[in-house]
């Protein structure tokens, strides 16, 4: 559902600086960007190049020097207030005094007024339908201590699948796994998104990732963080295993990776 | 080999008798100095229910100052987590307190409240204070940063945040806080009880200095171990029924 061609997220001007020993550090350079509705965006690029800073502004986490956020027309703060986004954090952040189910429910508990008058862009999802769909129906009694650490970032995104929001935010959420496991939840990731089609923005610094789940990568160079190549992938959806193998699949990894060695300084190029 | 759990009974076991066998042998020398833990054993199966009325005031006295002590910890720990300027205001207060010998303290009291039990459970719930109020804000701002920006993107209520989030996080040093304040308290009603009362540990080890009865006082202090063991399996037993694992 597209309000009368607003985009889902629209960004123009957006400046952060830190403050490190009272000098201001520069974090984000200003930064204007427009995201189409239902299209997965990944921000991909080194530590430091502002990808987290930028998509925490978004999201509403933190509050900009200058710029401006809109989302679907709303700024993030009042996007929250509808809780018409959800927020994956880098670690699963589950509670571990509740159960899994509990821990997937939480989303229902929080902000109930939203929900006496609810959003009609969100599309929140039973409990019990997430927990099938990524596959932890058979833990949903477990604490998270009982779950592997691949497990436990599922339930974290299950988490956020729950609250059904129009936009999802996703920081670097498989950066503490092994490949192994990260690249099983990036495909369990890739099928339920292609399922629902929700606006994603999606941190990661793993070419592989951003190439195969995006319809769209923003590479960012640090010093100050700015986007500086905006790369589309045309390959077809739904994403299978095969195409990852295709010379079209390797050139786009390789794209996305000069396009990131372009945005460095001398010496840290390989 | 021994296995695991008889050791972990074994090696305490042989200190105990150890110290015990060592306690013996001054005892038999200087009986002036330690009486025999025969007669201090002795004593205590000889009057129970005198030692039994004299625990059961200073437990009493102790348990009264930790509740009293221990909420107004909680809650004035909640307000200072949630406004700092309180926290400014009012920390430096209950450091001062917590600097004052409760020695010092525990006569001036008694002339306030007179010679009943307040100022006793006043001298406690002071001393159950401090370490409840440390570990309370400490427990309360021990959160799962990214789980409380998990709940701010949702625009969850800063009541949703403290009784789903702040408080179950701090269960765990709660309890923690909660050990070390119910043996401050003991100490702090003893202490207390020294001066201007004829109940309770305190006094009975006070009244025995007096008339140098020097198995009653022994019986009182290993009476006060107890007591403390005891209290602080009380507080682990709470911390079993709420804090699921």
């Amino acid at each position: 559902m597209s309000l009368g061609g607003v985009p889902a997220i629209a960004v123009s001007g957006l400046a952060k600086s830190y403050r490190r020993e009272g000098v201001p550090v520069p974090a984000l350079a200003p930064t204007d960007l427009v995201v189409e509705e239902g299209r997965f965006v990944t921000l991909f690029g080194p530590s430091g190049c502002g990808k987290s800073t930028l998509l925490r502004l978004v999201a509403g986490l933190e509050v900009p020097d200058a710029g401006e956020v809109r989302l679907f027309g709303r700024s993030p703060a009042e996007t929250a207030r509808a809780k018409a986004l959800s927020w994956a954090p880098q670690s699963p952040a589950l509670l571990p005094w509740l159960t899994i189910r509990q821990n997937l429910a939480l989303p229902q508990r929080l902000n109930r007024r939203a929900d006496r008058h609810p959003d009609p862009a969100r599309q929140p999802r039973p409990v019990e339908e997430v927990l099938e769909e990524v596959g932890l129906a058979a833990f949903a009694d477990a604490r998270p201590a009982q779950l592997s650490g691949g497990m436990r970032q599922r339930a974290a995104l299950a988490r956020a699948f729950v609250v059904g929001a129009p936009l999802m935010f996703m920081d670097e959420p498989f950066s503490a796994l092994d490949e192994l496991t990260r690249n099983a939840l990036c495909w369990r990731l890739l099928e339920v998104w292609e399922k629902h089609r929700k606006t994603v923005l999606f941190v990661t610094h793993s070419a592989f990732e951003a190439v195969l789940l995006s319809d769209r990568v923003l590479v960012m160079s640090p010093g100050p963080g700015r986007v500086h190549a905006d790369i589309a992938i045309d390959l077809p959806r739904p994403r299978r295993w095969e195409m990852t193998e295709t010379a079209e699949f390797a050139a786009l990894v390789a794209q996305v990776k000069h396009a990131l060695w372009a945005g460095l300084g001398e010496g840290e190029r390989p | 080999m021994i296995a695991q759990p008889a050791r972990r009974l074994l090696a305490p076991a042989i200190t105990f008798l150890l110290l015990g066998l060592a306690w013996q042998w001054v005892a038999g020398r200087h009986g002036a100095i330690l009486p025999s833990l025969l007669d201090v054993a002795g004593d205590l199966a000889a009057r129970p229910a005198f030692y039994a009325a004299n625990v059961w005031t200073t437990a009493s006295v102790a348990l009264a100052g930790l509740v009293l002590g221990g909420l107004a910890a909680v809650l004035l720990a909640i307000c200072f987590v949630q406004f700092r300027f309180l926290r400014d205001a009012i920390f430096p207060v209950a450091l001062l307190l917590n600097v004052t010998p409760i020695v010092a303290i525990a006569p001036a009291l008694i002339v306030v409240f007179g010679f009943n039990a307040t100022p006793h459970v006043i001298v406690a719930a002071i001393a159950a204070f401090f370490p409840m109020l440390i570990n309370a804000m400490a427990g309360l701002q021990a959160i799962d940063a990214e789980a409380l920006e998990v709940f701010r993107a949702l625009a969850a209520s800063r009541l949703d945040i403290f009784l789903r989030l702040r408080l179950p996080s701090s269960l765990p040093h709660l309890f923690a806080g909660g050990r070390l304040a119910i043996v401050a308290a003991v100490v702090g009603a003893i202490v207390s009880e020294f001066t201007g009362t004829a109940d309770g540990i305190g006094a009975a080890i006070v009244l025995a200095t007096a008339w140098l009865n020097l198995v009653q006082m022994w019986a009182a202090i290993f009476c006060s171990a107890a007591l403390s063991l005891a209290l602080i399996g009380l507080v682990d037993l709470a911390e079993r029924l709420v804090v699921r694992r």
